[in-house]
């Protein structure tokens, strides 16, 4: 009887349309609980079985879901920490900086606008695209003209600390006088809500860290392409007076389809070290890529650079970081203390010239490298000239090299040492029997042995110095002990094919390695202090 | 309502009547989720399908200024909606590199008509009537109670029996039955009131 009274099709439709009463509502659904023919009328009534389905369907999270803004935040900060097993003992770093991201975003105007996370300095902002020991990197949205941009924002932590932001205004204004193609340009540089920014364009392409993450060592021609344009944009700024201090590939952008490198974070390394490095003694950012220097804490200048720039080549070249250590700690001390493994055990077809670039660039002594970005940047452009057109631009050699032979045998690969060491010694074997024989023709005297093992001494002392002693050589003299190794290594050649060689020749061939040996002992000799 | 922040300023200067704008902003707010969603089904990472989703709003509100009254294109409304959608089909058609946001390469993304495709058509539908349910959810759920919300959302979309919800939220398996019905209901009419208005837009 109840339940008869109750069935009711035009109470169902009251209800829907939450026209019931509050106490008569609570007698339907105590009536719901037990009448399954209402349960049924209800359903169908609120939608056919079609729309339930699309609902199910429709409202489900799933996997794109899951890529909320906060997810996609921190996937951006994974994305510039260094994701490569090498640096993964500087994983940590991200976890201590995700909490400032989320501070950053305290710092955010409310925007009317649920697409966007916030506003901030009268931009709306889209997303996070990196973030960093020393800030974040925002996407924003310039109404007024129409365009995005990249707003870098000093993080909170360091924005209490004066001289940080004094300096994150005057380097970021210093950075805004760099106008070049491979330097990003800035905008605008600003404060908003108690937090230094700079406004930058912005660049939908990866970063080389990205790049070398996602395929390794790089080609010869692109290592080339890049370093060439870092070196010219690092130019632009020192020629303002303006130290980057923080060269690293997340830090050099590869414009999208274009092969343009741009160089950004100019001032904030500087406002960091200021904040944290020397407070805290905590490593703001990635050390490996430090010069001596600034890992011993010392004044920096333009040349700090340039050893950075060395760094990154060698891992462009071999796709490993050139000082690695387990500890922040312990890649300082490398950095400051030793040299990396040889760069062409790891990259054997990268060409001697390249390697000698980088050593110059990883000299200890910022004397002893080159003197600036803008010699680096021309030298880099015959480089690339030559790679692309070897017929017609001949190989770099006229850079002037300020290490010496020993430094250059330090930087050789093992490989390339013992081919050396085969060769000259092969070569001094070769060229001892060859004066002994040319004398023993000559004087048929009794004399023969003594000469002969003078000569074999001279020779094998004049390799000896080449391949041992210290010397302070000039460009010259670097030439001539390639082309005389280059004439020993075809001797030996000869050598093993002497079948087909004729006596003549060979005598022609050692009297030329004689010469030209005696004439580089007497030069090192000379130009040895 | 969401609106798509990079048109909306400009469209301010351009589209002076209200009703435009009010369909600009239901558009984008539609259309932005969908395509973002289609295009990375079709393999995209997150952020170039960001890209790309901002892009054909970019190169649509662009094209809100050549928009002129008449009679053969029918209403404002339906012409940014097929525009939308033809936009969105070039734009997941093509490869991400050829998507530029000024230009020719606009006007190409705009009026050239690819092959057609049916089944990304079908599946701009399909995710641009996920996100009508979904904006319509949004809309509706300040009308409702927590708890009911919950009894609605836990069975009819989470998989959850009536009488394993009822035990989950302390209700009766009556009440469960009574609150997924009343969301439903206001549910399906939230949605059928867009279906008229949409039927212009052909969707």
């Amino acid at each position: 009887m109840m339940i008869q009274e109750s069935c009711n099709r035009q109470r169902i439709e009251t209800f829907l349309e939450g026209r019931l009463a509050e106490d008569e509502q609570e007698r339907f659904e105590a009536h719901l609980d037990a009448c399954s023919i209402c349960r049924n009328e209800l359903e169908s009534t609120a939608a056919g079985q079609d729309f339930w389905a699309e609902t199910s369907t429709f409202l489900q999270q799933d996997r794109l879901d899951d890529e909320s803004v906060e997810l996609r935040l921190n996937e951006a900060c994974d994305f510039t920490f260094p994701a490569t097993e090498d640096l993964g003992v500087f994983r940590g770093l991200n976890h201590t900086d995700r909490p400032e991201l989320l501070r950053v975003e305290a710092y955010f105007d409310a925007t009317d606008d649920p697409r966007m996370l916030g506003r901030f300095g009268g931009y709306e902002i889209v997303g996070v695209v990196g973030c960093g020991g020393m800030g974040v990197v925002l996407k924003g949205y310039e109404p007024a003209l129409d365009r995005y941009v990249a707003i870098k924002v000093l993080a909170p932590h360091l924005s209490t600390s004066g001289a940080a932001r004094k300096r994150f205004a005057r380097e970021a204004r210093a950075a805004a006088a760099v106008l070049h193609e491979n330097v990003v340009a800035i905008h605008r540089v600003a404060e908003a809500n108690g937090l230094p920014y700079l406004v930058m364009p912005y660049l939908a392409g990866e970063s080389l860290q990205k790049r070398l993450d996602e395929r390794g060592a790089l080609e010869l021609v692109e290592v080339l392409r890049i370093a060439r344009q870092v070196a010219a944009g690092l130019a632009a700024a020192h020629a303002q007076g303006l130290v980057h201090r923080d060269i690293k590939p997340a830090n050099v952008l590869l414009d999208n389809g274009v092969e343009r490198v741009v160089l950004t974070d100019f001032g904030l390394a500087r406002a960091a070290d200021d904040a944290s490095l020397t407070r805290s003694g905590v490593i703001a950012g990635t050390p490996q890529y430090m010069s001596p220097e600034q890992a011993r804490g010392e004044a920096v200048d333009h040349r700090s650079d340039l050893f950075s720039l060395g760094s990154m080549m060698y891992v462009m070249c071999t796709g490993r970081l050139p000082f690695r250590a387990e500890t922040a700690y312990g890649v300082l001390r490398r950095i400051s203390e030793t040299h990396p493994h040889p760069l062409r055990d790891l990259a054997p077809e990268a060409p001697l010239w390249l390697c000698d670039i980088v050593a110059r660039l990883h000299e200890k002594n910022p004397q002893d490298r080159f003197d600036s970005a803008a010699d680096v940047a021309e030298l880099l452009g015959r480089c690339l000239a030559h790679v692309q057109r070897p017929a017609d631009v001949p190989p770099p050699v006229n850079f002037s090299p300020r290490h010496n032979v020993l430094r250059l045998w330090q930087a050789a690969s093992f490989r390339r040492r013992a081919a050396v060491l085969v060769v000259t010694g092969a070569a001094c074997l070769l060229l001892a029997a060859v004066v002994l024989q040319a004398e023993a023709r000559s004087t048929k005297g009794d004399l023969m042995p003594t000469q002969s093992t003078a000569g074999a001494e001279r020779a094998t002392s004049a390799a000896g110095s080449v391949r041992r002693e210290p010397l302070m050589s000039e460009q010259m003299l670097f030439q001539e002990y390639e082309q005389v190794r280059g004439r020993a290594s075809q001797l030996e050649g000869d050598w093993k094919a002497a079948a087909t060689e004729t006596t003549d020749s060979w005598e022609e061939s050692a009297a030329d390695l004689r010469r030209r040996l005696e004439r580089l002992q007497e030069r090192v000799e000379r130009e040895a202090p | 309502m969401p609106s798509f922040p990079d048109t909306r300023y400009s469209l301010v200067a351009r589209v002076r009547d209200a009703d435009d704008h009010q369909a600009w902003r239901e558009f984008t707010a539609i259309y932005g989720p969908a395509i973002y969603r289609l295009a990375r089904k079709r393999g995209l990472q997150g952020a170039d399908a960001d890209d790309l989703t901002q892009r054909v709003f970019l190169a649509v509100s662009r094209a809100v200024g050549e928009w002129r009254p008449d009679p053969a294109r029918g209403r404002f409304r339906s012409w940014l909606a097929t525009i939308i959608r033809n936009a969105a089909i070039n734009a997941l058609t093509r490869r991400p590199p050829d998507l530029a946001a000024g230009g020719t390469a606009v006007m190409a993304l705009l009026s050239e008509q690819l092959a057609p495709d049916e089944p990304l058509q079908a599946a701009l539908r399909f995710e641009s009537r996920r996100s009508r349910f979904r904006l319509a959810a949004e809309r509706i759920r300040q009308e409702f109670s927590d708890a009911t919300w919950e009894a609605f959302f836990l069975t009819a979309v989470g998989g959850l029996s009536p009488e394993e919800a009822a035990a989950t939220l302390g209700k009766t398996v009556g009440a469960v039955y009574a609150a997924r019905g009343r969301v439903m209901h206001r549910l399906r009419q939230e949605i059928e009131r867009d279906d008229e208005s949409s039927v212009e837009e052909g969707a």
